[in-house]
């Protein structure tokens, strides 16, 4: 009696998950980007859901911007949100970060990251008329007094790039921080900051135009479009990779099915030529990284970042 | 020249001259609606340019942004309620003019002044963009903290006599933009610990309800005691004839030409924003006004129908918009925030300003350096046709429906900068407290200053003297930062110069008390 109440149930619940799975997705899911239009994670998200809305049928992604609190309004709009996988949080580094820098009211535990779809190495960048011509320079001035280093804001995960190198390779910086991309390129090209610390996708443009120098990559290999731009290993920096991420993330306690549909829908779109062409286009590198594979990226980067916030003093 | 004939074929296409002429259009309608600027116009229609090719797109951006920027003087003019923040300064003598019964007058002057500074500031942008994209790199952290103190003090000129209560105004504003993410320290403070003051009181609905809503209030009171007083309601002016004198324009040629001027020097350095040119082309304007006009028969006093006080604010925000450009598009540094918008449109096609786009999508890029330059011609006539249509059926609202209309507006603007329920209280709030200034006989102008400038000025005297190791006289170094130091001492004269001609002032009327006695 037991045992086929025990089985009746188990049946049943696998029938009704089996069952939600084919129902989803039944109407538009938001995917909710937490800044305004027009920013690096605004054109990557509509980017994909153009792309995604190819493989969806009869309901669409929906670009919603929930911009305010450096992002913090829209990331916990999320966490609060019903986890039935209609609410989709553009995700981005910020997230690990915000609940120790910013006193954001959720926890990294708050969501189930669904897939990546950028990585964003950073890089060293100096003026085009800078006279440190190779990283060796650059390090050896450093030695001779802090450079002067912009950086997207204290307790970015620019800035803790640079506190990672005094740590890991002991090289003294003085951080000048800025308030968006912008003003940090009118430093770094007009040669009133020595250098910043940049994601490549942002530099890659200005370095191409020549207004500006990489000298090294935080990355595992050479970018393909700077061959000659050594890694932080290969420079003796002592940092394997420092990467900023940008993938999709869903509520905490979504279903295993939605999650994997969410996914595999974004490898879709990573296999879409279009999509590949445009990202390239906008300075973005596409990848893809599975929800297992994206854990352990936000892992990585959270065991990376926090000891740097606790030793620096840098939580709220 | 190849390349701007290369622009001019790209703009010609009928798709995208379409785009252009519906672009003005909307700017001057956007422009014309309290509540909703050309931000909020952006944020709103960045979405949809995405299903849209890419020249077509920034076209109709152009147009918006242009126009955007001469519509709002309509209301401002009309009601006394700033359709736009750079507006803000031509409701004081355009309001004036228009009571007085030359409301057509005064909004053409105002639509010319917008068109002269516009087209100056296209062919700046047309000629001379590579050699001031060079001038706005000189600008580093020394620079910009004493451009923050030069744009402050530029207010000095505007407080008619209570310099007391200007102080004030200028601390609150100064005071008010400290809240949120410090830029020095990377932690938010005096939030209350609200997320939505991370970054600050969000700014667009605060601007939307220091303009707006709090002009609504005023209207209201105004209202209020016409009902009291049993006094028929004032009418609101008929727009009439829109003819200027050849005298006028005449006389108007000097402050178009400083004031352009003015607002293509401010344009094209980034961060300083069209807000600080209006101020300091209005203070201009001013100072000749009482040099040459002021006392004589016939003439109104300055904030009470001078036209200078329009052509001087209108011309300087239109000159803002293609100079903006300048270091955008040469190096992909956004002049102010708007402009920082199109960055994202053109991402979205997958173009990046900067150097670059001039070898790569050279196309693109005359075509947008042309259409600053034929939006401009377009909105002369636009204007005409939008002031002559729509503004005269909206005017002719009774005003009790249209405060209902405006606070709505508002509203609907400030809740869609970030789709957030709390910026409607935002407006609410600083519309509350911007009427309780009025009422205290607080200008409001040193406060948006200083809100404006604020966090920049904190932000870049902090770098620079992180830079100089904390030596302060690296603000007034001639040798290594002779901007810096020739714009303290401007900023300098303009606090010296009321105060001595106040002394004169004294003195001679000392002696003239001495002789009598």
């Amino acid at each position: 009696m037991l045992k086929s109440l025990l089985l009746g149930a188990v049946l049943g619940t696998s029938l009704i998950a089996s069952a939600s799975a084919q129902d989803y997705p039944t109407q538009d899911i938001d995917l909710v980007v937490p800044f305004d239009p027009g920013g690096s994670v605004d054109v990557t998200s509509r980017l994909l859901a153009e792309a995604a809305n190819k493989y969806l049928d009869g309901v669409s992604v929906v670009v919603s911007n929930r911009a305010g609190g450096g992002g913090v309004v829209g990331q916990s709009f999320v966490s609060k949100a019903k986890p039935d996988g209609y609410t989709v949080l553009a995700m981005t580094s910020s997230v690990v970060t915000n609940p120790q820098l910013k006193g954001a009211p959720y926890n990294i535990e708050d969501f189930t990251p669904v897939a990546a779809y950028n990585l964003d190495p950073e890089v060293i960048a100096i003026p085009a008329s800078s006279p440190f011509q190779t990283i060796d320079d650059f390090v050896a001035a450093t030695k001779d007094r802090p450079l002067n280093i912009t950086v997207a804001g204290i307790g970015t995960s620019h800035h803790m790039a640079g506190l990672a190198l005094t740590s890991a390779a002991g090289l003294e910086f003085n951080y000048i921080p800025a308030n968006g991309f912008g003003e940090q390129l009118q430093a770094v090209v007009g040669g009133h900051a020595d250098g910043a610390f940049w994601p490549m996708g942002e530099a890659m443009v200005h370095a191409e135009a020549g207004t500006v120098r990489i000298l090294a990559i935080a990355s595992d290999a050479r970018d393909p479009n700077f061959p000659d731009v050594p890694t932080f290993e290969e420079a003796g920096l002592n940092i394997p990779i420092w990467a900023t991420f940008r993938g999709w993330a869903v509520p905490a306690g979504t279903s295993d099915d939605t999650v994997s549909f969410l996914s595999d829908l974004l490898k879709k779109v990573f296999e879409d030529d279009t999509y590949q062409e445009k990202m390239a286009a906008a300075g973005f590198d596409p990848i893809y990284r599975d929800a297992a594979n994206f854990q352990s990226i936000i892992t990585a980067y959270s065991n990376q970042v926090v000891p740097i916030i606790e030793d620096n003093g840098l939580a709220k | 020249m190849d390349q701007i004939a290369l622009g001019f074929s790209e703009l010609l296409q009928p798709a995208v001259l379409m785009m252009l002429t519906i672009g003005v259009f909307a700017g001057l309608v956007v422009g014309s609606i309290p509540g909703v600027n050309d931000n909020i116009a952006f944020a709103v229609f960045i979405p949809f340019s995405f299903n849209l090719p890419a020249e077509q797109a920034l076209a109709l951006m152009v147009g918006i942004y242009c126009a955007a920027a001469a519509g709002g003087a309509i209301p401002a003019i009309m009601i006394r309620v700033p359709g736009t923040a750079s507006a803000l300064l031509t409701t004081i003598n355009g309001n004036a003019m228009a009571r007085k019964g030359q409301a057509g007058q005064a909004l053409s002057i105002a639509m010319v002044s917008s068109v002269v500074g516009g087209l100056l500031s296209a062919l700046v942008l047309l000629v001379f963009a590579p050699a001031l994209a060079k001038v706005a790199l000189r600008f580093g952290y020394v620079e910009n903290a004493a451009l923050t103190i030069l744009g402050l003090s530029s207010v000095v000129g505007l407080l008619s006599g209570n310099v007391l209560k200007g102080v004030i105004s200028a601390m609150l504003g100064l005071l008010i933009s400290t809240i949120g993410y410090s830029q020095v320290t990377g932690y938010p403070r005096y939030t209350f610990g609200s997320i939505n003051l991370i970054e600050g009181i969000p700014f667009v609905p605060m601007l939307v309800g220091l303009f707006g809503v709090a002009a609504v209030f005023d209207l209201l009171r105004d209202q209020a005691q016409e009902r009291r007083e049993n006094t028929e309601a004032e009418k609101l002016p008929e727009i009439g004839s829109m003819r200027l004198g050849r005298r006028l324009i005449r006389r108007l040629i000097p402050t178009w030409l400083t004031s352009a001027a003015i607002g293509n020097f401010i344009g094209v350095l980034p961060g300083a924003g069209m807000l600080m040119a209006i101020y300091i082309a209005y203070d201009q304007a001013g100072r000749r006004f009482r040099k040459h006009f002021a006392g004589r028969k016939g003439e109104a006093n300055w904030d009470e129908g001078a036209p200078e006080g329009i052509a001087a604010p209108e011309a300087a925000n239109n000159a803002v918009t293609a100079s903006s450009m300048v270091p955008l598009l040469s190096l992909g540094i956004p002049g102010n925030s708007t402009s920082a918008l199109f960055i994202g449109a053109m991402a979205l096609h997958g173009l990046v300003p900067g150097p670059l786009l001039f070898t790569q999508h050279a196309d693109i890029a005359w075509m947008i350096m042309v259409a600053f330059l034929a939006c401009n011609i377009i909105m002369g006539p636009a204007a005409y046709i939008v002031i002559r249509t729509v503004s005269r059926v909206i005017f002719s609202i009774p005003k009790n429906v249209m405060v209902g209309v405006i606070v709505l507006l508002c509203l609907l603007g400030a809740y869609s900068d970030g789709n957030n329920l709390f910026n409607i209280w935002v407006a609410l709030g600083a519309g509350a407290v911007a009427y309780l200034m009025k009422i205290a006989n607080i200008p409001l102008g040193p406060a948006i200053l200083g809100l404006v400038l604020g966090g920049q000025m904190e932000a870049s005297i902090a770098n620079s003297l992180s830079i100089s190791r904390g030596d302060w006289l690296v603000f007034v170094d001639p040798v290594n930062h002779p901007i810096s130091a020739v714009m303290l001492l401007a900023a300098l004269l303009m606090w010296v110069a009321p105060a001595l001609r106040g002394l004169r002032h004294m003195r001679a009327n000392r002696f003239a008390k001495g002789q009598r006695s």
